[in-house]
């Protein structure tokens, strides 16, 4: 989370030249076909997945499912790939992973761009995005936050979320400045606000010695699901029962991160080490709620509802960020169901 | 043909063949516009998001043109005492060039902290990056100067102003505006690069782009950048053309 190095400027370039790498590596015309045929292997079967950020707790069921000899249980050989600043929708677009992390919003705008992306798992039920402002301003909700006296809110440009914003509060007493995966300029001002992972920013700047309060993003009714399982619909034709056991490997991850996160997060611990154990503890524990509720508890970790689909399309739509209406069922597949 | 037609068609050529080209091959490839948009795709987000770039274009142009001009004078002022002894240039040079190897990337945050979020973060990484060219031409262009005519004006009794002014700064002029040519395309990265971090301009529009999925319009906010360097080198062309004219073996031909 403060790592210099991971600038906008960082993940604006890794993604540019991702993005050539993958057309290069996978062809951009997005026709390269799975290799091996649905079911077939005796060997372990490869699919490649693609994360949008360095190990953290938002990752524990993926992590969990690795270590546990979960995936491979079921004959699959998982390779991660990707990091801050990978453009996933493209990468798997490109074909050159069937698995990546994005959110659904994410998934939403790619397919109204003539992206065939759809996603298979949500790992939050709940956005874990939030605003982080200091506890001493003494506001008690978005809406008093923002009809407050103002200052600077740190965002990265274009969230969909921040538009949201823009449309049902009033932020013109409100500088919005670009956020540059930073703490610091939070910690030394105290009218700062900035968006922050509930699972992450907050831990850090306590630590630092801020009193942070946090305000869900979900809380103004614009909640996407996150850290979003997505493949492309192509995959899921040729891969189908392939992705389908991914869904389920990952579904028995999640169900032992949720009640023992301390293995994963050593291992996830081991390879970032800018987050400690603590942080890592705390993090798990802040995300949990967002991960199981009454939704999942009768319909399965992961699973997603078409009406949040449609909620989202509408919301987009409204933004002006969707050229045109993106069929909610068309978002999603869940292909444990289907096979 | 007359000279414009000279100038002109040759680079027109080869744009109107390279953007044919690319369409077509794009098109054929039925590759993903998420991926890699044809150039009339790129056109028409140019056209839809105009509202949005022609603001953006002036925001970065105005933090350009401040830290170009910036680097300009701090640049010559710079090159002027480093050439003034040889111990001054030994001293100071090398840290002169801590601002070619400084990774603006990784100093950009800290320009928000000193400076704060805005044009003045923008202008700091327009000058950062645009300054060393001014220096290190200019310097070599003043330790060029011919040996017979510094003589010549020590001969006089020429007082340092006068030889400065009128054989020193002349003589290396070429120079001087070969470093600004340099300088004119490094500044437009280094405000980007300030953008993406402080805030506003053609940076936010690209960071914007790429987290809406508008890779059309990505492109679109890149070649707004590239015409902005572009017309600041044609501008320091014409300004050489103008002061050079009569003097200079260089310019005579053009």
């Amino acid at each position: 989370m403060t790592n210099p190095l991971r600038t906008a400027l960082g993940s604006a370039l890794g993604s540019a030249l991702a993005l050539a790498l993958a057309c290069a590596a996978g062809g951009c015309g997005g026709e390269t076909q799975d290799a091996a045929p649905a079911g077939a292997a005796a060997a372990p079967a490869g699919l490649r997945l693609a994360l949008n950020w360095k190990p953290e707790p938002e990752f524990g069921g993926i992590f969990e499912a690795e270590r546990a000899g979960l995936f491979a249980k079921r004959g699959l050989a998982v390779e991660r790939t990707g990091g801050p600043g990978a453009p996933v929708v493209q990468m798997v677009q490109a074909g050159q992973v069937e698995l990546g992390i994005a959110a659904a919003d994410e998934v939403v705008l790619a397919r109204d761009r003539g992206s065939d992306v759809v996603a298979v798992y949500a790992t939050y039920q709940r956005s874990p995005q939030g605003i982080m402002v200091h506890a001493a301003r003494g506001a008690g909700s978005l809406a008093e936050l923002f009809a407050s006296r103002g200052g600077t809110l740190a965002v990265e440009p274009g969230l969909p979320y921040v538009k949201w914003f823009e449309k049902r509060y009033d932020l013109s007493r409100w500088k919005i400045v670009p956020y540059s995966y930073s703490v610091a300029p939070f910690l030394g001002d105290p009218e700062m606000a900035q968006q922050v992972f509930v699972t992450a920013e907050p831990i850090a700047a306590r630590r630092q010695g801020a009193d942070p309060q946090v305000f869900l993003v979900a809380e103004s009714g614009f909640d996407p699901y996150t850290a979003v399982v997505i493949t492309r619909r192509e995959s899921l034709r040729a891969n189908g029962a392939r992705i389908g056991d991914f869904v389920l490997a990952l579904q028995e991850g999640w169900r032992a991160y949720l009640d023992d996160p301390a293995p994963a997060n050593a291992v996830m611990g081991a390879l970032n080490t800018e987050m400690d154990a603590e942080t890592f503890r705390l993090g798990a524990a802040a995300q949990a709620p967002l991960v199981e509720d009454d939704f999942t508890r009768r319909h399965g970790l992961g699973a997603m509802s078409l009406e949040r689909w449609a909620t989202l399309a509408k919301q987009l739509r409204e933004l002006g960020l969707l050229d045109r209406d993106v069929d909610p069922q068309s978002c999603f597949a869940e292909p444990v169901l289907q096979d | 043909m007359s000279r414009f037609t000279e100038a002109v068609l040759p680079p027109a050529a080869t744009f109107v063949a390279t953007t044919l080209v690319a369409e077509l091959a794009i098109r054929a490839a039925g590759v993903s516009p998420l991926l890699l948009p044809a150039p009339s795709a790129v056109a028409r987000a140019a056209v839809r998001h105009a509202p949005t770039l022609w603001p953006a274009l002036a925001t970065t142009a105005q933090a350009v043109a401040i830290g170009l001009a910036l680097s300009t004078v701090v640049g010559l002022v710079a090159a002027i005492a480093l050439a003034s002894s040889r111990w001054v240039e030994r001293a100071f040079y090398p840290y002169a060039i801590f601002f070619q190897i400084v990774p603006i990337v990784a100093i950009a945050p800290l320009l928000v902290i000193w400076f704060g979020y805005g044009i003045r973060a923008v202008i700091a990484a327009a000058f950062i990056v645009s300054v060393f060219p001014v220096i290190a031409n200019t310097l070599a262009g003043l330790r060029s100067v011919d040996p017979a005519l510094r003589d010549l004006f020590r001969l006089y009794g020429a007082s340092g102003w006068a030889r400065l002014t009128k054989l020193s700064l002349p003589w290396a002029l070429p120079n001087v505006l070969t470093g600004l040519r340099v300088a004119a395309g490094l500044a437009v990265i280094g405000a980007i690069v300030g953008e993406f971090v402080g805030g506003g301009g053609l940076g936010v529009v690209v960071l914007e782009a790429m987290r809406q999925q508008r890779t059309d319009l990505v492109f679109a906010a890149v070649l707004h950048a590239a015409a902005l360097g572009l017309a600041l080198f044609a501008a320091v062309n014409a300004v050489s053309r103008l002061t050079l004219r009569r003097w200079h073996t260089q310019e005579k031909d053009a």
